[in-house]
């Protein structure tokens, strides 16, 4: 093994730092320049580190060599699987594309503005390459801070409130996941095993017999308590429409497209290999939130009446769809969830710049102010109507594979001791979280566009604050303080939202490139999982055995078959499946690599 | 070596036993170092003007460096003196950064009383 | 970048960029284009799985055994068939860029009707090529293996452990009789288009030709596809270019409406039909239709949730065909342009449900309640469509609502079981009312967007209008199912088999599908005789070319508002163009549509009733040789009942005949009284009617089409507003204020305790300091003396 995938990341990391060294020395008017310039390099790594990886359909890492211990037991160890790669992928695709959408929208303290930048693509990078959870810890605690700034400086009018409330509310709650993490190794270190904070070791002893199920519990509840708040999860999810509300363009595609992702990735790639016992538990209360996400949401999307506001609201509720597949703890929900993390990224990401394009025209996100702008920006219109529709889970578009295969996982998760992938809660609730996602999903999203795309005309008049335009030097360019903006899309702006868009037509059609990476990784990540589920399951039915004459009727799915025991590796042998209780008549069928 | 310092000490003070030939002499360094914290903080306390309650603070870190040298001399360990040299070096660069900080202090309001400078009180609502 | 006018300057940019995404898509899609990589799977898939075993819920043996003929084999050398979706698909692509460039020409249309012409011209190629049922896997598209055994290959792989959907088709009599008249009408009506919507050349019209492109090739993957996901796909794609192109007038908020109305009601198909595709994949193990229906060949009905499959797929088919309970998008889906009206919402993409439910006929099987329920929901709705249809005054309404009916009979056929019927009343359906959605679309154009059969009459008098009024009359009679009229021979079939068939037929449904067909001859022709017969004389529309910004301003009509404006005594309203109004006959390209249309339409009744050798014809051959075969009386069954039925103690084709005789003359001879010869009569029955508190509820309800969208509006839209901004309320003040922001304040209050601590003098800290010290101090002696007494 050489040191060659090592040099990559680390270069990947030190770049955009470099960068906004730089952009800190040079003159104002070029910072976004090197900023794009900067993290187009840092794209052209990612692609070459996803041309170099080998390990694309095994679910290993790379490199797979042991920690390089710092001190304590604190490494800086990274390595990358298939799903981490994807996400890095997404997340430097995304920046020069969130980066190029700002270059007008950003008027003052540019230089701030892409250093900083260029500062959070680095942390980002770092949490998604981290094998060690110090410096996972590090690099998405460390988003916080550039992105505070972010807001605080360059955000809309009540961005003070916007970005304290997100620093405190994301920064408190990891502290708890961190003090879950740190509890772990110190655990470790009491049974006599040096220091460390290797992901690995970490999630190995929290497995072993050395560790309570009490102490799994506690630790996956401070885990799950950071990682809900970055998703952000149901009840915790309110910082999320302020800051998005608030935050500048750039900043709200990124605080979209890959920051929520860390939350999502923490609980994929940290907490579930942690401890299923505990997950196992908790999850049923967290697929409840899940479904109240799904559906609430949406319904609350639908009373916004700020464009931003509506689809950062959505995210909410899309990323519901996500937690659900995950919490289906099967491979079909698990992969589709992963896809749907890279998914929302793009389209939301994408509808954050278009909203933004629209904004820095007529500045205003008032749906009541706007509509009918199909008239005006017909190309515009077309981008939007395409990410909308990628984002309401349009088939041949990239978000119906990862909705679907969410909602086939969770449909799927059936509480069935039979089952090789048992779930915890049977499909009948699933459905509504389908009525919300399939249905309210479109509604609240369909009547966005019908009111800000469609419709008769409406712009915002012209009367108001924008006093240094006094002449009407700028009528050719549609009569608005637009910074010289053409009134339909620049070059520079379809240049943004193009590739995008391309991607996401790619991953519509040929979703397979993407699935067929996930995949082994979402087996290898939740192989503990069938056996957790199912002993969880028989703990329940022994419980409602002993109550008596109740038994059977909460749970009558519940059934327990002899050989499932002899799982090994969290697998039934597959003859089992022939079990009287089997749903499935068909019980062979061939596998065709 | 805080430890192995203070267990001796507190025995010292405790019992007021007599177990080694220099005991008169730690005992009576101690008290002297005591009484030098003592007027030490008492004058940091009670006084207002600056440049006291500055010299005070020095009183305060002679005191700790006397004992230092004290317990140093007790366990013929040199480490003590090591680090009252290394307190003196420090004290004077901050007795020099201190007395301009109350020379600028001065000029800002003309008064040495530090009751001037209260801009972090915060009015409980 | 401030300087005065970027736009010139960027153009040439933007044009550059946004070839850019059209370069990646086209890569993208030509990445799978090499079609017929070798595809083993499907192959593979069926090779070695299915034990048969448990009883069958609804199939019979024969028609087990009818199925297992039909199924498909694996056919690589047909992977040139993948072009009847790729030529629409390239056409889309190139009207997109032609949008972009903002051309001002035609090209867009001549590109659209090549590709559909091309389609067209491949599906007829593979028609003749056709010998049996054959899939043809393109590429790969969703494929998702986690069974044990598939790292090493030759695992054994339990049902519902691979997630497989490629992009395939399965090509067998119901795919090429579909995708015949699909591209065929759509070739058709897109030369009409090229002629309708030249007003609008420019970025509009390559946006609406590039729509109607997104159509076909969606409606080419509904049919053609080989799986249900690809059948999905279809689904929502037609349902999205339905959206763009009722939506195609966005300056009208009527129209943007509409197009979410239809959106959103087919939402909730389709959440039905992922549903049912679910349980489908759940209990069969796999999604395309070869390894399903294989199963149910050999005998599988699933397991215990199998039952449910047909009511999820049938509701999804009820959204997409506009039946109860959601058909109420479908006639305000008229805000589109006619030939979308003509194309989507009456030939092609409404049929879909019908399609979904002959396609997957043997899962309707599973449950024996499935069919009648889906007969029962058809015939209602064909009852209650038509009675709206009768009092509606916007001809394309009317037309709509009769679309509405006409599904109705199509899906009272699939629940009488008669598959054949349906599709073969789908086919001839599709003939007549393109017929009938084209021409009302000509008088619309050629009177400035004038619709209301009250304010034009006499059209066939009007120079310029003769084709457009004798096709729409052959469209009429068609539609009113006249005898030996290729209406009535597929309307026929499927009352034939409700009234007679022993096993799914229901004779009370039978006898109230005569009862439509009266009203249905009825309503036709009040239409007919209001509009084309009678004296000449027309009011304009408010549609005027030219002037843009208002041209498409809803023609808002409200029924109660206007009596009778027969016999041309019209003169209040529309007085700023009445003077100078000449309607504008249409040109070559309309009326040449028309005609071959109206010729299409008479001979569509031959397919059905011209026998082949065998006793069997052209339609029941091609859906016979699908999985539809179930459905196809003569074929799925050794005792075939429909040549010598009896009903009445008579020969029930003769009877039928006689009966349609006597409908069509009742019907047709009751608008002829009301609306040509006196056309007073009908207001006075009106008025009448409504002037007795009796009867009064029955013109005001039909006039309101029984009130179903305010019935909508109350049950749903508005709880869903309602409880929307609730929850909005809820999420902001109480969780967000309330509970997080009050987690967020328990710090401050916490440190408000301690706050006078910090007065800001010195000493005051100092004192703290010294405090804490000596708290410390005090700890440590505590300590030392509880472990010096813990030691002695």
């Amino acid at each position: 093994m050489s040191s060659l995938p090592s040099n990559l990341m680390a270069a990947m990391l030190l770049l955009p730092l470099i960068g906004a060294g730089i952009i800190a020395a040079a003159p104002r008017l070029l910072a976004k320049h090197i900023a794009v310039g900067s993290s187009l390099a840092v794209f052209a790594i990612s692609i070459m580190l996803a041309w170099q990886f080998p390990e694309w359909t095994s679910g290993r890492f790379w490199p797979n060599n042991s920690a390089s211990e710092l001190a304590l037991g604190v490494s800086f160890t990274l390595g990358i699987d298939s799903v981490s790669l994807l996400l890095i992928l997404l997340t430097t695709f995304l920046t020069p594309l969130a980066l190029l959408g700002s270059y007008t929208s950003v008027a003052h303290r540019e230089r701030e503005f892409y250093a900083w930048f260029l500062v959070l693509l680095s942390a980002m990078l770092l949490a998604f390459m981290a094998r060690d959870v110090i410096a996972f810890y590090v690099g998405y605690e460390f988003t916080i801070v550039p992105m505070l700034f972010l807001i605080a400086i360059f955000g809309g009018d009540n961005r003070r409130y916007a970005a304290i409330k997100f620093f405190v509310f994301t920064f408190v709650a990891s502290v708890i996941t961190l003090s879950g993490l740190i509890y772990v190794a110190a655990a470790r270190a009491q049974t006599g095993l040096p220091w460390s904070f290797g992901l690995a070791e970490l999630q190995s002893f929290a497995q072993s017999n050395d560790f309570s199920d009490t102490q799994r519990y506690w630790v996956f509840v401070a885990m799950m308590i950071g990682f809900c708040v970055k998703v952000p999860f149901f009840p915790v999810h309110s910082w999320l429409p302020l800051a998005h509300d608030q935050a500048p363009t750039g900043g709200s595609v990124i605080l979209a497209g890959t920051l929520l992702k860390l939350g999502t990735y923490g609980i994929y790639r940290v907490a579930l290999p942690m401890a299923p016992g505990a997950a196992v538990e908790i999850a049923p209360l967290l697929i409840t939130f899940c479904i109240i996400a799904i559906v609430a949401i949406s319904l609350v999307c639908f009373a916004q009446k700020d464009v931003k506001r509506l689809v950062a609201y959505s995210s909410v509720s899309h990323m519901g769809v996500a937690m659900l597949g995950m919490l289906a703890l099967n491979p079909v929900g698990v992969s589709g969830s992963v896809l749907y993390m890279i998914n929302h990224g793009l389209s939301t990401g994408a509808l954050f710049l278009c909203i933004g394009m629209m904004y820095e025209r007529y500045h205003t996100k008032d749906m009541d102010k706007l509509g009918g702008l199909a008239k005006k920006m017909p190309i515009w219109a077309f981008f939007m109507v395409f990410f909308t529709m990628t984002s309401v889970g349009l088939p041949g578009l990239n978000g119906f594979v990862s909705e679907v295969m969410c909602l086939l996982g969770a449909f799927s998760a059936r509480p069935s001791t039979a089952l090789e992938w048992p779930g915890l809660i049977g499909p009948r609730w699933m459905l509504i979280a389908g009525v919300g996602s399939v249905i309210f999903g479109a509604l609240y999203m369909l009547y966005m566009v019908g009111r800000v795309v469609w419709g008769p005309l409406k712009e915002p008049g012209h009367g108001h604050g924008h006093g240094h335009e006094s002449s009407h030097g700028h009528a050719h360019a549609g009569g608005h303080d637009n910074h010289g903006l053409p009134p339909d899309l620049s070059a520079r702006e379809v240049v943004t939202l193009a590739p995008i868009a391309a991607l996401c037509l790619f991953l519509g059609v040929q979703p397979w490139y993407v699935l067929d990476a996930i995949g082994p990784s979402a087996t290898t990540t939740i192989a503990a999982y069938p056996e957790a589920v199912k002993n969880y399951l028989r703990t329940q039915q022994e419980a409602e055995a002993a109550k008596g004459s109740l038994a059977g009727e909460t749970t009558p799915e519940i059934t327990v078959s002899p050989d499932a025991t002899s799982a090994t590796g969290g697998r039934i042998s597959s003859l089992s499946d022939g079990s009287a209780t089997s749903h499935l008549p068909i019980s062979s069928a061939t596998a065709t690599p | 070596m805080t430890h192995s310092m203070a267990q001796p000490m507190i025995q010292l003070l405790a019992e007021g036993g007599v177990t080694a030939p220099s005991l008169p002499l730690i005992h009576a360094t101690l008290f002297v170092s005591v009484v030098l914290f003592s007027i030490g903080m008492i004058g940091f306390l009670t006084r207002r003007n600056m440049i006291m309650m500055f010299l005070c603070t020095e009183l305060m870190l002679q005191a700790a460096c006397l004992a230092f040298v004290a317990f140093g001399r007790l366990h013929m360990d040199v480490s003590g003196q090591v680090m009252v040299i290394f307190v003196l070096t420090v004290a004077a660069a901050e007795a020099a950064l201190a007395l301009g900080l109350v020379v600028l202090l001065y000029r800002k309001k003309e008064t040495l009383s530090s009751e001037a400078w209260s801009e972090l009180r915060e009015d409980v609502k | 970048m401030d300087h005065a006018l970027p736009d010139s300057r960027g153009r040439f940019w933007r044009r550059l960029a946004l070839a850019m995404p059209i370069a990646l898509a086209l890569t993208a899609s030509a990445v799978g284009l090499p079609f017929g990589q070798e595809g083993t799977e499907a192959a593979e898939h069926a090779a070695n799985q299915l034990n048969a075993h448990a009883a069958h819920a609804g199939a019979t043996a024969e028609q087990l055994a009818a199925l297992t003929k039909v199924l498909p084999q694996q056919a690589p050398g047909l992977s040139w068939a993948g072009w009847i979706l790729g030529l629409p698909a390239i056409a889309a692509v190139l009207c997109m860029v032609f949008g972009f460039l903002k051309l001002r020409n035609k090209l867009p249309a001549i590109v659209t009707v090549l590709a559909l012409g091309g389609a067209f011209v491949t599906t007829f190629i593979l028609y003749q090529n056709y010998e049996s049922p054959v899939t043809v896997h393109l590429y790969d598209w969703i494929r998702l293996d986690w069974s044990p055994g598939s790292t090493t290959g030759n695992g054994t792989l339990a049902a519902g452990q691979s997630l497989i959907a490629d992009i395939g088709l399965h090509i067998d009599g119901l795919t090429l009789f579909w995708m015949l008249f699909v591209t065929g009408l759509g070739t058709l009506i897109a030369i009409f288009a090229s002629e309708y919507m030249e007003s609008d050349v420019g970025g509009n019209y390559a946006r609406f030709f590039g729509a109607v492109s997104i159509f076909l090739l969606a409606m080419g993957c509904l049919v053609m596809g080989g799986n249900l996901f690809l059948l999905y796909l279809g689904w929502e794609g037609v349902g999205v270019a339905s959206y763009l192109l009722i939506g195609y007038y966005y300056g009208k908020p009527s129209a943007v409406a509409a197009a979410k109305k239809a959106f959103i009601m087919n939402r909730i198909g389709d959440l039905g039909l992922l549903v049912g595709i679910y349980l489908t994949w759940r209990n069969f193990g796999a999604l395309d239709y070869d390894t399903i229906f294989r199963a149910i060949a050999n005998g599988s009905t699933g397991g215990e949730t199998a039952y449910l499959i047909p009511y999820f797929l049938m509701l999804g088919a009820f959204g997409k065909s506009a039946q109860i309970p959601l058909f109420t998008w479908l006639p305000d889906a008229m805000e589109g342009p006619t030939p979308v009206s003509a194309l989507i919402h009456a030939a092609t993409m409404v049929t879909a449900g019908v399609y979904l439910i002959a396609r997957c006929f043997p899962l309707f099987l599973l449950d024996p309640n499935a069919l009648p329920t889906v007969a029962w929901i058809g015939g209602t709705t064909a009852f209650l469509a038509a009675t709206i249809g009768l009092m509606q005054y916007d001809m394309k309404r009317v037309f709509a609502y009769s679309t509405v009916s006409q599904l109705g009979f199509m899906f009272l056929g699939l629940g009488v079981g008669t598959s054949y019927g349906a599709a073969f009343h789908v086919f001839t359906h599709a003939f007549f009312k393109a017929l009938l959605f084209l021409s009302s679309g000509a008088v619309m154009h050629g009177f400035a967007g004038q619709l209301d059969i009250r304010k034009i009459s006499g059209l066939r008098h009007i120079p310029g209008f003769k084709v457009v009024a004798y096709t729409m009359l052959v469209g009429c009679l068609w539609l009113a199912a006249i005898p030996f009229s290729a209406g009535f021979f597929s309307k026929d079939e499927i009352l034939l088999v409700a009234l007679t068939d022993h096993t799914h037929g229901n004779a009370l449904l039978g006898w109230l599908g005569l009862f439509t067909a009266t009203l249905t001859a009825y309503y036709t022709f009040r239409v007919w005789f209001r509009v084309c017969a009678g004296p000449v004389s027309y009011v304009p529309g408010d549609e005027h070319h030219g002037h843009d910004d208002h041209a498409h301003a809803a023609a808002d009509h409200h029924p109660h508002d206007d009596h009778a404006h027969a016999g041309g005594d019209d003169h209040h309203g529309h007085a700023h163009d009445g003077g100078h109004f000449h309607p504008h006959p249409p040109r070559l390209a309309v009326n040449g549509v028309l005609a071959v249309l109206a010729i299409g339409a008479i001979m569509a009744g031959i397919p059905g009733y011209m026998s082949l050798a065998g006793g069997s014809n052209w339609v029941k051959k091609m859906i016979g040789d699908s999985t539809a075969v179930a459905g196809v009386p003569d074929l799925s069954s050794a005792s075939g009942h429909a040549g010598h039925a009896e009903l009445l103690g008579m020969n029930a084709h003769t009877l039928l005949l006689v009966i349609s005789f006597g409908i069509s003359i009742v019907g047709i001879g009751g608008a002829a009284y009301f609306h040509l010869l006196n056309r007073k009569a009908a207001d006075n029955l009106k008025q009448s009617l409504l002037a007795s508190p009796l009867t009064g509820w029955l013109p005001r309800a039909l006039e309101n089409k029984w009130y179903v969208d305010e019935l909508y509006d109350g049950l749903f839209r508005l709880p869903v507003r309602g409880l929307a901004w609730l929850l909005a309320k809820i999420d902001s003040y109480l969780l967000d204020s309330g509970v997080i922001n009050g987690i967020g304040r328990v710090p401050a209050w916490v440190g408000r305790y301690f706050q006078p601590l910090y007065n800001g003098v010195l000493q005051g800290y100092a004192v703290v300091m010294a405090g804490g010290l000596g708290l410390i101090l005090v700890w440590m002696m505590l300590y030392w003396i509880a472990h010096r007494g813990g030691a002695s």
